[in-house]
């Protein structure tokens, strides 16, 4: 079955980061002292809330839209999404040169619309529950020959995406502290700890990448369960970048052998991690962004994870509405 | 005038910068492409917010009390403070092996009492606007013998570290020295020990002060001559409510520093907003106050396209509450 899916290697990850170089930010890794001795343990913070359009999404946007042809560059792209997604192939497209159009739901924030916009993606609206979405995707695709960028499935998104783990694992050798044993990422559609299981493999071998994905929206740790992709109802979950319903065949292979699990937490733990990282190390990060500390939390507390491990954490992004985070945390 | 002055010099930046040398974070500098094509200028921003317990302040008070002798060490300190140098001694004392006792104002925001206290600070409260916080501590070292301090060139010059660390920042970018620099004042040891260190860096920066409109007790004392004292303000800038800068201050203020602006509470809100939705840092009001200094003098024509601006946020403690009032 997986022959017939072009599935991204270390390589892919490597060329995405000459790619990215000088356009991406190289994020910066974070500690806190107060965080270390209340768990016992070494974290060290990747902050893709400081990543351009706030969110980790640009770096696999990029590196996709980087490898289309002329041809295909003038034709432009298209993509479904409100979120991170959109975001990064509108600013990526703006970079390149290239069109992009944006689908998205009505009812999408209009903090998300706005900053869409702003970089210059045409956005269509659709009513998400009347309308279909790849309807209309492929409907504009046939008159214009627009290439589509999925979210998440798609070998040079992914290559994209793990560009935050080979960073990461990197910045923590430089550091002089050895490779880490442990990496928390969150999991939305997947694409960040695919590309990020395939960095960590290669670089530090030793090290266990646990997936984190909210408790209402656990497809992806059901599918590992049960061998087979699960779809689910949109889950209800403050974590709006982990709303997916399932993941993809592409990330679901590459999970399946370099991810140790899968666990999930709940939205009130998420709402705990919003207030760390605000109040402790004055860090702006979204819902979703907050899955990964989460994560580690819970297993150093079940013991699982032991005192003194090195664990990598990825905060994916900032980009929450000051009115609900405000709502949130008040 | 000066004879009776100990003034720190850039050598004294220096020294602090080799004592407080892996104990201080050496905060990262960032940079913000929206903000750059906002203004038309180079915004090089000094993130102090990430500075441990979270402001500057920590710099001056480890560097000081890393001077005193071993018999003053013994008898304790003592200290009085808004909120941040409170934390910052507490933690600093802890980290040396000296008592501390710290007098901060009844309604300083809750995460500095608190954060004194866990620091493992001795905290006495006092009403900042019935109450004369010098005449407080006198009274508890006349009890205890502990040694008072609050300005001292050695403060001074561990501040002073901050421009030090950003300047070499941006010139490891690859960028010149900087035009400008905007720096928050609330009893002026920050802009004072930025201000040694721009005359030795980046003898053109011009050295930019800034405070709350109603406190501005700086400018008015540049503009008199002399040391102005005033009322403890009301802003929302919590660092910034000082009612006189000393003598040791003013004297570097008015040699050193270009000119010293106000913005108002709401240009302040404003920043809030800006550093949390367009750079997702948590900063506090005062920390504020450099941003929106520039801002203002961008706006007024007064800072030129293309200009290199430093910027030091200079801390990011606020209570959550408090910042959602402001900004939700």
């Amino acid at each position: 079955m997986s022959q017939d899916l072009d599935l991204p290697t270390y390589e892919d990850v490597e060329e995405a980061a000459g790619i990215i170089k000088g356009v991406a930010n190289r994020t910066p890794m974070q500690t806190s002292r107060f965080l270390d001795s209340q768990l016992g343990v070494n974290v060290f913070v990747k902050c893709e809330n400081f990543q351009r359009t706030g969110a980790f999404k640009f770096r696999g946007g990029y590196n996709s839209l980087s490898h289309l042809t002329p041809k295909e560059r003038d034709q432009g792209v298209i993509t479904c999404s409100s979120g991170n997604h959109a975001q990064g192939i509108a600013l990526s497209s703006r970079l390149l040169g290239m069109k992009a159009t944006i689908i998205m739901p009505q009812d999408a924030p209009e903090l998300k619309v706005n900053a869409t916009k702003g970089y210059g993606g045409n956005v269509i609206f659709y009513d998400r529950y009347t309308e279909s979405r790849e309807t209309i995707a492929e409907d504009i695709q046939a008159k214009t020959g627009a290439h589509f960028i999925p979210p998440y499935n798609d070998k040079y998104v992914i290559a994209g995406q793990g560009t935050v783990g080979k960073e990461l694992i990197e910045d923590v050798i430089d550091g002089g502290h050895g490779p880490l044993d442990y990496l928390f990422v969150c999991v939305g559609g997947s694409g960040l700890i695919s590309g990020c299981a395939l960095a960590a493999e290669k670089l530090a071998p030793g090290c266990k990448v646990i997936g984190v994905e909210p408790e209402a929206g656990d497809d992806a740790k059901q599918s590992l369960e049960k061998g087979e992709i699960v779809r689910i109802e949109t889950p209800q979950t403050i974590a709006d970048g982990a709303q997916t319903q399932r993941i993809g065949d592409v990330t679901f292979e590459i999970m399946k052998k370099k991810v140790e699990k899968i666990i999930t937490v709940t939205d009130e733990q998420l709402v705990d991690e919003l207030r760390f990282f605000g109040e402790r190390m004055k860090l702006f990060v979204e819902p979703t962004g907050c899955l990964g500390l989460a994560g580690l939390r819970k297993l150093v507390d079940s013991g699982e994870v032991p005192a003194n491990s090195n664990c990598g954490v990825i905060v994916s992004g900032g980009n929450v509405d000051v009115r609900k985070y405000c709502e949130l945390l008040g | 005038m000066t004879e009776g002055l100990d003034l720190p010099t850039y050598e004294d930046v220096e020294e602090a910068a080799d004592i407080i040398k892996g104990v201080a974070n050496r905060t990262p500098m960032q940079t913000s492409r929206f903000l750059d094509s906002q203004l038309g200028v180079n915004v090089f921003i000094k993130c102090e917010n990430f500075q441990r317990i979270g402001a500057f302040k920590f710099r001056g008070a480890y560097n000081y009390l890393s001077h005193l002798s071993s018999e003053v060490k013994s008898k304790g300190v003592i200290t009085y403070s808004s909120g941040n140098h409170a934390t910052a001694t507490a933690l600093a004392a802890k980290k040396l092996g000296i008592d501390a006792t710290i007098i901060i104002p009844e309604d300083a925001p809750k995460i500095k009492i608190e954060a004194s206290k866990e620091a493992g600070g001795n905290v006495v409260i006092f009403d900042r606007y019935t109450q004369n916080r010098e005449d407080v501590a006198a009274e508890i070292q006349a009890k205890t013998g502990a040694h008072v301090f609050h300005h001292h060139k050695y403060v001074l010059a561990g501040q002073g570290t901050t421009g030090k660390e950003l300047m070499e920042q941006v010139t490891e970018r690859g960028h010149g020295p900087l035009d400008y620099l905007f720096i928050a004042i609330g009893s002026g040891g920050l802009i004072s020990g930025c201000a040694i260190v721009a005359e030795k860096l980046a003898p053109e920066c011009k050295v930019i002060g800034v405070e709350p409109e109603a406190g501005n007790n700086t400018q008015q004392s540049l503009e008199k001559g002399e040391i102005v004292h005033i009322e403890t303000p009301r802003t929302i800038a919590d660092g910034a409510q000082t009612q006189h800068i000393g003598p040791t201050v003013f004297e570097i203020v008015k040699t050193k520093v270009e000119k010293v602006i106000t913005v108002t509470d709401e240009q302040l809100i404003d920043e809030l907003r800006f550093f949390d939705e367009k750079m997702k840092l948590v900063v506090e009001p005062t920390g504020c106050l450099g941003l929106a200094g520039l801002r203002k003098m961008v706006a007024s024509g007064e800072v030129p396209p293309n200009s290199k601006c430093g910027v030091i946020v200079s801390g990011g403690n606020v209570d959550m509450r408090k910042y959602f009032e402001l900004i939700g």
